[in-house]
């Protein structure tokens, strides 16, 4: 049985503006039906990304193919297969939600009938049906955001790029998007979401990709939420009466796949009256976690609880990224007496 | 080049032209103008000349120029010679309508940044500029001619068949069918210039307006020295302004490519 074809595989992808690189070095495979999320800072590349995928600007180094088709020298196949939705909506204000759909279906060569069957689906999806007479710049922002990315999915295609779909959106028209990104997945089509909502690209995405300038670091969410940034496994925090001894944190350092054990204070949120607990880092959690609790115990320990540490993507972010920035306290520094 | 790209393009375009009431009064507006002025001060420069008759030597330069009109009464010589005037400003029809349709289009879409999708479509650029220019050069030419055929029919009413005559003459005809479809191009060419460099379609049409002063400057000419364009010369300046204007797309189309108009676009 043969391979399918990845949806969109680069080479050494790079592009420079200029004397400064945007983006150098991005190796990637994505697989048909695959949610893949590029997260990273404004200016990071992510934009840039997309455009090189979607034929829009052509790489200064390196390669990419969507659905099999070099961005380069197949650039109109490839903007034929791929949808868009951009960073603003890009909307015709004085246009209806219609007849901007109708422009793009167009645009891509779909018939009459098609065309008016689509353009119908997608406005119900996006609750617009009733407002498909209506101008588009009396829409407000979250109904401009559903319809540009109707018009992205207008010819159906293959690999779509969805840059902040549900920025501006509220929690109701963000569901409703966030549903349509996974319906859109279950027919098939492969996305890639550029998002700055790491709770959105935890739940939406099969895989992560950090950004910065090039590819950090691409997992899956929970292998990166799991991992310690080193490719470690997650983390078990044992809470005790009192400080783990030397024996006993030897016997638990002495179990194999746990490592980076050490002493330290219960988590305020233990929810128990503990005031000390050891942690370690653990290869599989449902295999190791048991053995080290029985370690503990038949040395002695007086254990009260266990807790996985879990760590938040957004703890992996700033971890892969770098940095986290420092806030000052909003209500200190400020004499009570000043005027 | 495919049609149905650019006839798709033509069409939004139209929509949106039609849906814009500024842009459509400006549209409207100068053209009806420019058929009742020329009446009135035609009608009126006839009533001076019988009580404030021309100067002899005057006379006889606007005959050497038009030796067709010799059998002229002083009143027709002089509302005819009025009516020539107006030449010059039907060339300024086709010149401003396609600049103000331009810069709006192309600055609203960079105000929207709609044309990001829009590129990433499997659309050629050549296309979209394609689709762009011929709506704004089409109503342009459209008005402008409508205009000159009105403005025949009432001179016909009003001044008179010999006085019609004048306006059906050869160098009205190659002046409204030949020179002013060129100065559109010239003139929407110029507008997708300077809007690919501005944010504001008030500041590309003011500098886009730039071109009008050659236009401006025949009439003035014909007004100062008596002399009169013929239809020769306004043939070799149609000749000369399209090849203007096809030089200039081909300068558009490098400030339209794709890479262009999304990192350099602002």
């Amino acid at each position: 049985m043969s391979v399918p074809a990845p949806a969109v595989r680069t080479e050494g992808l790079g592009r420079r503006f200029g004397e400064l690189w945007a983006l150098r070095g991005v190796d990637l495979e994505l697989a048909s039906g695959e949610v893949f999320g590029l997260l990273g800072p404004n200016g990071a590349g992510k934009t840039t990304t997309v455009r090189l995928l979607t034929s829009l600007i052509a790489p200064t180094e390196g390669r990419a193919w969507v659905d099999g088709f070099e961005v380069t020298a197949d650039a109109d196949t490839v903007r034929a297969r791929v949808g868009i939705l951009t960073e603003t909506p890009g909307l015709y204000d004085r246009l209806t939600a219609t007849q901007n759909l109708d422009f793009f279906a167009r645009l891509h060569g779909l018939d009459p009938a098609t065309r008016a069957e689509r353009i119908e689906r997608f406005l119900r999806l996006f609750e617009l049906w009733d407002r498909r007479d209506d101008l588009a710049g009396t829409f407000s922002k979250g109904m401009k955001q559903k319809l540009a990315i109707a018009r992205a999915l207008i010819h159906e295609p293959s690999v779509v790029f969805l840059d902040e779909p549900t920025a501006a959106l509220d929690p109701e028209a963000a569901f409703v998007v966030r549903e349509a990104i996974a319906s859109l997945r279950g027919a098939g089509r492969t996305i890639v979401l550029c998002t700055h909502n790491l709770d959105e690209a935890e739940r939406l995405c099969d895989r992560i990709a950090f950004v910065r300038g090039g590819l950090l670091r691409v997992d899956s969410p929970a292998r990166l939420r799991g991992g310690d940034g080193n490719g470690g496994g997650p983390s078990l925090r044992v809470i005790l009466v009192e400080d783990p001894t030397p024996v006993q944190m030897a016997a638990v350092a002495a179990i194999p796949g746990v490592s980076h054990v050490a002493a330290g204070a219960a988590p305020v949120d233990a929810g128990v009256a503990a005031d000390a607990s050891l942690t370690c880092r653990l290869t599989d959690l449902r295999r190791d976690a048991p053995i080290v609790v029985r370690t503990m115990v038949e040395a002695g320990a007086q254990v009260i609880g266990v807790h996985e540490e879990s760590r938040t993507l957004e703890d992996v972010y700033f971890e892969v990224m770098g940095r986290r920035p420092q806030v000052e306290g909003v209500t200190g520094g400020v004499d009570a007496g000043q005027s | 080049m495919r049609a149905a790209m650019v006839w798709t393009v033509v069409r939004r375009e139209s929509l949106e032209i039609l849906r814009n009431r500024l842009l459509v009064l400006s549209i409207v507006i100068p053209p009806i103008v420019l058929v009742i002025t020329p009446l009135v001060l035609g009608s009126l420069a006839s009533i001076a000349a019988a009580t404030e008759p021309l100067p002899d030597d005057f006379v006889k330069t606007i005959v050497g120029s038009r030796p067709d009109w010799a059998d002229f009464a002083v009143a027709e010589l002089v509302a005819a010679y009025s009516l020539q005037q107006f030449l010059s400003l039907f060339l300024i029809l086709p010149a401003y309508v396609p600049l103000s349709i331009a810069t709006f289009s192309i600055v609203g879409e960079k105000q929207t940044r709609s044309l990001e999708a829009v590129l990433a479509s499997p659309i050629r650029t050549g296309e979209l500029l394609g689709g762009k220019t011929l709506s704004a050069i089409v109503p342009g030419m459209l008005t402008s001619w409508l205009a000159y055929l009105l403005l025949v029919v009432l001179a016909g009413i009003v001044l008179g068949p010999r006085l019609a005559g004048v306006i059906l003459d050869p160098s009205w005809l190659a002046a409204v069918f030949l020179l002013g479809p060129a100065v559109g191009l010239v003139s929407c060419v110029a507008g997708i210039i300077v809007s690919s460099r501005v944010n504001d379609p008030r500041v590309a049409q003011q500098i886009g307006g730039l071109i009008i002063i050659p236009l401006a400057s025949i009439a003035v000419i014909q007004a100062v020295s008596g002399f009169l364009f013929g239809a020769q010369q306004y043939v070799v300046a149609a000749i000369i302004t399209t090849i203007v204007g096809i030089a200039g797309l081909r300068i558009a189309n490098r400030l339209f490519g794709r890479e262009t108009i999304l990192t350099r676009w602002r």
